[in-house]
């Protein structure tokens, strides 16, 4: 197998126009993007669980099938494949899913209770914060009276002020200010590497 | 020296209750604060609020007495067993219910931590040694009030709740001066603006029936910042892939194909926007 | 009510992991990431007395009650789930004015905030905040 190069070298042709092989174009009328979502499973009543989901923490692993323990206590069989995305901080591969990770997971669920996942994402949380202290990489974040520790990972953390395109650039946070960060958790220091951070420039 | 530093020890422990009980006695809150507060494990849900307005008037009276004259050991007693009881109360508060506000000097939800338990200790010491006192406050050197400026300074710097008043000052000027991030601007672009950018483009709202997953892949070449989904075209497995300017924000320039990488086919590609001549 | 829009985000709740570790059941004592359901910033007069959207100038927020269905449509897609109240929330007044927009429609104001389960039936958790339009489900 040509790997990622080759899909991706396929891919980008594809979107750029620079392939010749264009099949269905023109069959595109008889499949309304309304027909796609009716297709879709149906969902859950309001209150109730929706059995195409699952939450909980990895316990553990076999291959491509990985067992999580939901926090509501139920059991979670859930099948990764090649066409599962994985967010674990960024978009990743589908082996970074560990044991003690946390997840949350959306699927298709199968008869006999496996769900085949489409997207994963790992360790992810959204928290409501005020920013206390600020220091050489790392937010200091007061969580509903909580401390967490928020790392800045270069490259990947990114600020959104007042709703504005994601930058970069985070200098411009303020000490004692809310902001909601988007993270992905640390299961071995309980701390966090922040992904996306919303605040008021 | 130590006569004084007594004698003075009345004051700062009256102005201190005085003021811990006003948090707990007044305001439009009071309840909705007494039940996040430990006491609600201690005596109940229902007895949360009456209890903690209980030790406000407990608080206020002691105060009182103390600021006010006469000199009576009996003030001093019962400000020792307040103090030994705040002590008592947030060391239970830590083990018990860890995650929750003590509540011990008023208004704003703290959790209780080490902080908590040297104030109540600092507390408990003072009033400990207002037992000694000999004389009233109203009778020391006025030197001596200096000593009362610097006790309220401690309890100040072990209370979390009034970090907004100076702390937090302190740190914004120090970030102001050299914010520790400054170094953090970089031409990069962040996978954050390009998801923003392709989730507000038509090219996205156009297929997203077709998505089955989160982002899948995505990869940089030249202006051009390729993003792939799994998707389903009918009932085919397929791949959407979008092209999304890197350093532009066009969400009209987005472009999109639906791909069957098992043939190499395009199953989908909408009629390139005008503005893209390659 | 008319639809009222805004932004809307998620939240965790049912003891799970992470800074979720000690989330609770939510102010209806039903709360679960995994099922259908929403928090909203009008639950009860204390509830209104935290999250007070009428300081951003949002006042078609009605009083709604713990079981109440709402439903939120993403507007940059046009996905739309149906939930219901299981927790108090946003703390709209902390994040006034804040602004997000898809094609020509822009939304303000945080005005409710869904289960993981519900989020991710209408957009990808990680895309964090979305504009909404929220009405009577």
């Amino acid at each position: 197998m040509t790997g990622t190069i080759g899909r991706r070298t396929l891919l980008t042709s594809a979107v750029l126009g620079t392939s010749a092989t264009l099949v269905g174009a023109t069959a595109m009328g008889s499949l309304a993007p309304e027909t796609a979502f009716a297709a879709r499973a149906q969902l859950p009543e309001p209150g109730q669980p929706d059995p195409n989901f699952a939450e909980g923490r990895v316990v553990s692993r076999d291959g491509s099938v990985v067992m999580a323990s939901g926090s509501d206590g139920r059991l979670h069989r859930i099948q990764l494949t090649g066409g599962t995305s994985v967010w674990k901080l960024r978009p990743t591969t589908v082996d970074q899913v560990l044991v003690g990770d946390g997840l949350y997971a959306r699927g298709v669920l199968m008869p006999g209770g496996l769900l085949a996942a489409e997207s994963v994402w790992v360790n992810i949380v959204n928290l409501k914060v005020h920013i206390t202290a600020i220091g050489k990489n790392v937010l200091y974040l007061d969580h509903n009276g909580q401390k967490v520790v928020g790392h800045v990972v270069p490259g990947t953390s990114a600020a959104v002020y007042n709703g504005t395109a994601a930058i970069s650039d985070l200098s411009m946070l303020k000490v004692g200010k809310h902001a909601q960060v988007i993270g992905a958790w640390r299961p071995d220091t309980n701390e966090v590497d922040l992904a996306t951070i919303y605040a008021a420039a | 020296m130590l006569g004084q530093l007594a004698a003075v020890q009345p004051l700062v422990i009256g102005l201190l209750l005085a003021w811990s009980s006003y948090g707990k006695l007044h305001g439009p809150h009071v309840a909705a604060k007494a039940r996040r507060t430990a006491l609600s494990d201690l005596v109940g849900d229902r007895y949360a609020a009456p209890a903690y307005r209980a030790v406000g008037g407990i608080e206020l009276a002691i105060a009182i007495a103390l600021l006010l004259p006469p000199l009576w050991l009996v003030e001093a007693l019962a400000a020792v067993a307040l103090a030994a009881g705040f002590v008592g109360y947030v060391i239970y508060a830590r083990v018990v219910v860890p995650e929750s506000s003590c509540g011990c000097m008023g208004s704003a939800a703290t959790p209780v931590r080490w902080r908590g338990i040297a104030r109540a200790g600092v507390l408990l010491a003072a009033a400990l040694a207002a037992l000694t006192a000999d004389i009233g406050w109203w009778s020391v050197q006025p030197m001596s009030i200096a000593l009362v400026v610097v006790e309220a300074m401690v309890f100040v710097g072990l209370s979390a709740e009034l970090d907004r008043y100076w702390l937090m000052p302190l740190r914004r000027l120090r970030v102001r001066l050299t914010h520790p991030l400054a170094g953090t601007a970089s031409y990069e672009v962040p996978l954050a603006a390009t998801q923003q950018q392709l989730l507000r483009s038509t090219a996205y709202q156009s297929v997203n029936p077709f998505l089955r997953s989160d982002i899948r892949d995505h990869w940089d070449e030249g202006d051009w910042r390729f993003v792939s989904y799994t998707a389903a075209y009918g009932e085919r497995p397929a791949t959407a892939v979008f092209a999304v300017p890197r350093l532009r924000y066009e969400p009209d320039e987005v472009r999109v194909a639906i791909v069957d990488e098992s043939s190499g086919e395009t199953l989908y590609r909408p009629a390139t926007p005008l503005a893209l001549v390659d | 009510m008319a639809g009222v829009n805004g932004e809307v985000s998620w939240f965790c709740c049912g003891n799970s992991w992470g800074p979720c570790g000690s989330a609770g059941t939510g102010a209806c004592g039903t709360c679960h990431s995994g099922k259908f359901q929403h928090a909203w910033p009008n639950t009860s007069d204390a509830c209104y007395s935290i999250t007070r959207p009428d300081r951003c100038g949002v006042t078609a927020m009605s009083r709604r009650t713990c079981g109440f269905r709402h439903s939120t449509t993403n507007l940059c897609n046009g996905a739309r789930v149906v939930t219901s109240i299981a927790d108090c929330g946003p703390q709209t007044d902390l994040f006034c004015g804040e602004r997000a927009c898809c094609g020509g429609t822009c939304a303000s104001n945080r005005i409710i905030d869904l289960t993981p389960a519900a989020f991710s039936a209408i957009a990808s958790l990680n895309a964090g905040l979305i504009p909404c339009s929220v009405n009577v489900g």
